[in-house]
């Protein structure tokens, strides 16, 4: 009887863990996701400036990369997020 | 190093009849960037008027036009040419002379007899496409014409047409589109056009032609074969003409251009009667040779005297690097040249990036295809500014490898040493084992380099307003700059003394002094406090700037996030391409288990291939923006202008 309710217990808590453990991973899925497409609509928009900003003047090529990459930051803070939620 | 080269202001004054070896002397010395003379606006310069080109400058462009004429019919272009050695100038001269003329004359007929022939090949074409039609209908093209009582009607209708008039119809077979050909009397005209237009007829003009549609459709096409033949042949004898004369040419180019610059430089000097007066910038330590060679030049009838430079003088802007800087000179022009009482940073720009770059690619395999790639390319890329990137690629491939000894990481396979920096060795795969990424240990890193990065930026914007600003200002500004570092070591202080980190001193455990804080915190909170008081005594706007000291220090942080992902797409690849295509199929050879190895051979080359190209974007695209964004907009402006001297680089000439 003991070792019964022994084993069902052990069970849960195995459980338990691997869905903590399948909860963070979904954490961090949505962590990643969600600031990836928030990055990639920032960067359409800007992308597009960018490209016809260059065609009238190549000189601006420096600073509209510049500004291109600046919402990478958006999408490296989610893969930070998600980092640390897994590790 | 730190400050571009230092310049000095030449005033030159002399007398006319001394133009010619005064520019002479200017334009061989290469040292001298002039100033151009306003009209208007000047100080001093009441009574002034802007300088006449010297005689011979109509000729000489008319000369350099047919020069580039010639030179972009043969699509030459000097700037891709390595010279094979140099041509002397008075033999050009003559040359120029005799051969100009008849090179011109040649390629004007050949390109002219080139031009009638297109013509006539695309005439041919045009009739091909006009008869094409006909050739379902077996008659000859002259039966189509020359009746003085009947009208034939060609064209395009959509469904097959009876025309009830007497009449002869040829219809061809097709679903959407048939070609009709109707031949009837005139007087009936109007009722036939009544009925094709309900089949919404689409008239085609029936080409003047004799014999039968196939016959001519390939008589023409022999017409063409012909024209082409003749076509390549002019080709290749221009060809010949642009590999024999293509050094003349260039050649031809720079001395006319040097001609041509001289010619007009008096343009851009003020003139009074007989004196013309000359401004300009020339490097601090080359000025008194300058003065020395143009007193040699003239005679002695010269003054030159050096003026005072003003602070808001525009200062034209010369790099002052080590060699081993100068690529990144590149770096600098993209985002903006220093101004000439700024700090010149690229010599930190040029270690720094390498750093970066390797910190985040950080494999010995990625490094050493990248350095293999820059050596390769070093020959085929032209250009001062190609070469530049090269050397830039070519040092961050240098430290990828060395960083990626550090990292132990060869094409995503762990090396045979242990990592020296925190791990990034992630477990991919089913039967992965081992302790997986060292992330808190990575994060630490990124954030302690950020945290020195943008330390350094604020001290060095300290200097750049101690240098620039005067008076009050001048001390709020540098006062602003400690507080910005103030706030941030402030805040590190705190963290230090409440939560114990991994590469971060543990100040938790020390004795509580003050409402159970301890002593490193009250530091911090100290320096917080003065390290405001600092910030909004230059501007209180800038509080809404306090965020970016996390929001930079954490973006720091792409180092790690950016590698990370180049270290999992290059293992998932070895994965793929090993772990499931390759050593299941090793065990037992088959004929499909070849297929698989030969499948798995390409996954690791693509893939490979791919993360290459991401690598380099990533890592040199996130530590450019490191410096551009976070670093420089502490203390950078920029909008220096070129210093650029009177006189050209000759490459293909000589005296």
């Amino acid at each position: 009887m003991v070792t019964e309710v022994a084993a069902a217990v052990i069970t849960d808590v195995e459980l338990m863990k691997a869905s903590q453990i399948g909860m963070k991973a979904i954490a961090a899925a949505i962590a990643i996701s969600g600031t990836a497409i928030a990055a990639a609509w920032a960067e359409m928009a800007i992308g597009s400036a960018a490209v016809g900003a260059t065609a009238e003047n190549k000189d601006v090529f420096g600073l509209v990369l510049l500004l291109t990459v600046i919402p990478e930051t958006i999408v490296i803070f989610g893969l930070v997020v998600a980092l640390l939620l897994i590790f | 190093m730190l400050t571009p080269r230092q310049m000095s202001r030449l005033l030159i004054v002399a007398s006319r009849d001394q133009l010619d070896p005064v520019i002479r002397e200017l334009y061989r010395s290469h040292l001298f960037h002039i100033e151009d003379f306003v009209v208007e606006g000047r100080e001093g310069y009441d009574g002034f008027s802007i300088g006449k080109p010297l005689p011979g400058a109509g000729e000489v462009s008319t000369d350099l036009v047919k020069v580039r004429t010639i030179e972009n019919a043969f699509l030459i272009r000097p700037s891709e040419i390595e010279p094979t050695g140099k041509h002397l100038n008075a033999e050009l001269r003559s040359k120029i002379e005799q051969e100009l003329p008849a090179i011109e004359h040649e390629l004007g007929e050949l390109t002219g007899r080139r031009s009638r022939l297109e013509v006539t090949l695309k005439d041919c074409e045009q009739k091909i496409a006009e008869i094409l039609p006909f050739t379902e209908i077996p008659m000859d093209m002259e039966m189509y014409r020359g009746y003085a009582g009947l009208t034939v009607l060609a064209g395009y209708v959509s469904k097959e047409v009876n025309i009830p008039e007497p009449s002869e119809v040829y219809n061809s077979a097709g679903k959407a589109r048939r070609f009709i050909v109707a031949v009837f009397k005139n007087d009936r005209r109007s009722d036939v056009d009544r009925v094709l237009l309900e089949a919404t007829f689409q008239a085609v003009t029936i080409p003047v032609e004799s014999g039968m549609p196939r016959a001519r459709i390939d008589a023409y096409k022999e017409q063409i074969a012909k024209v082409k033949a003749e076509i390549d042949q002019i080709n290749r004898r221009l060809d010949e003409i642009r590999d024999r004369h293509r050094e003349f040419l260039v050649a031809c180019e720079e001395i006319l251009k040097a001609d041509i610059e001289r010619a007009e430089a008096p343009l851009r000097f003020a003139t009074i009667g007989q004196t013309f007066v000359a401004e300009g910038w020339v490097p601090k330590n080359r000025a008194a040779s300058l003065k020395d060679a143009l007193n040699g030049a003239t005679g002695g009838k010269i003054f030159v005297t050096e003026l005072t430079v003003g602070e808001h003088d525009p200062v034209p802007v010369e790099y002052d690097n080590p060699s081993f800087a100068r690529p990144s000179q590149l770096l600098m022009d993209t985002y903006s040249r220093p101004k000439y009482n700024e700090l010149d940073p690229t010599i930190m720009v040029s270690i720094v990036f390498p750093i970066f770059f390797g910190l985040i690619l950080g494999d010995v395999g990625y490094g050493i295809l990248l350095l293999v790639m820059c050596l390769g390319l070093r020959k085929f890329i032209k250009g001062e500014e190609g070469q530049q990137l090269i050397a830039v690629l070519r040092n961050a491939s240098i430290s990828s490898i060395f960083f990626g000894v550090l990292y132990s990481e060869f094409l995503g396979f762990p090396m045979p040493w242990p990592y020296l920096l925190p791990s990034r060795h992630l477990n991919i795969g089913a039967h992965a084992t081992g302790h997986g990424p060292n992330i808190p240990g990575l994060m630490m890193m990124a954030i302690w380099i950020g945290i020195v990065h943008i330390t350094l930026g604020r001290i060095l914007s300290m200097v750049n307003h101690s240098r620039q600003d005067h008076g009050s200002h001048r001390v709020k500004a540098v006062l602003a700059n400690a507080g910005w570092i103030l706030m941030i070591w402030g805040i590190l202080f705190l963290i230090w003394s409440m939560f114990p980190m991994p590469l971060m001193p543990d100040l938790t455990g020390l004795p509580p002094v003050v409402m159970g804080l301890n002593v490193t915190a009250v530091i911090g909170i100290a320096a917080l406090v003065v390290g405001l008081i600092c910030i909004v005594r230059e501007s209180a706007l800038e509080i809404v700037e306090l965020p970016s000291i996390f929001s930079h220090a954490l973006s720091y942080s792409r180092i790690v996030a950016v590698g990370l992902s180049s270290v999992a797409i290059a293992m998932v690849v070895n994965y793929i391409a090993i772990g499931m295509l390759i050593s299941p199929q090793l065990e037992n050879i088959t004929l499909v288990g070849v297929i698989f190895i030969v499948m798995g051979v390409l996954v690791f080359l693509v893939g490979h291939a791919l993360n290459t190209a991401l690598g380099i974007l990533g890592g040199g695209l996130h530590s450019l923006r490191l410096h551009y964004v976070e670093f420089f907009t502490k203390f950078y402006k920029g909008g220096g202008r070129k210093y650029s001297p009177f006189g050209l680089n000759r490459r293909f000439t000589e005296d």
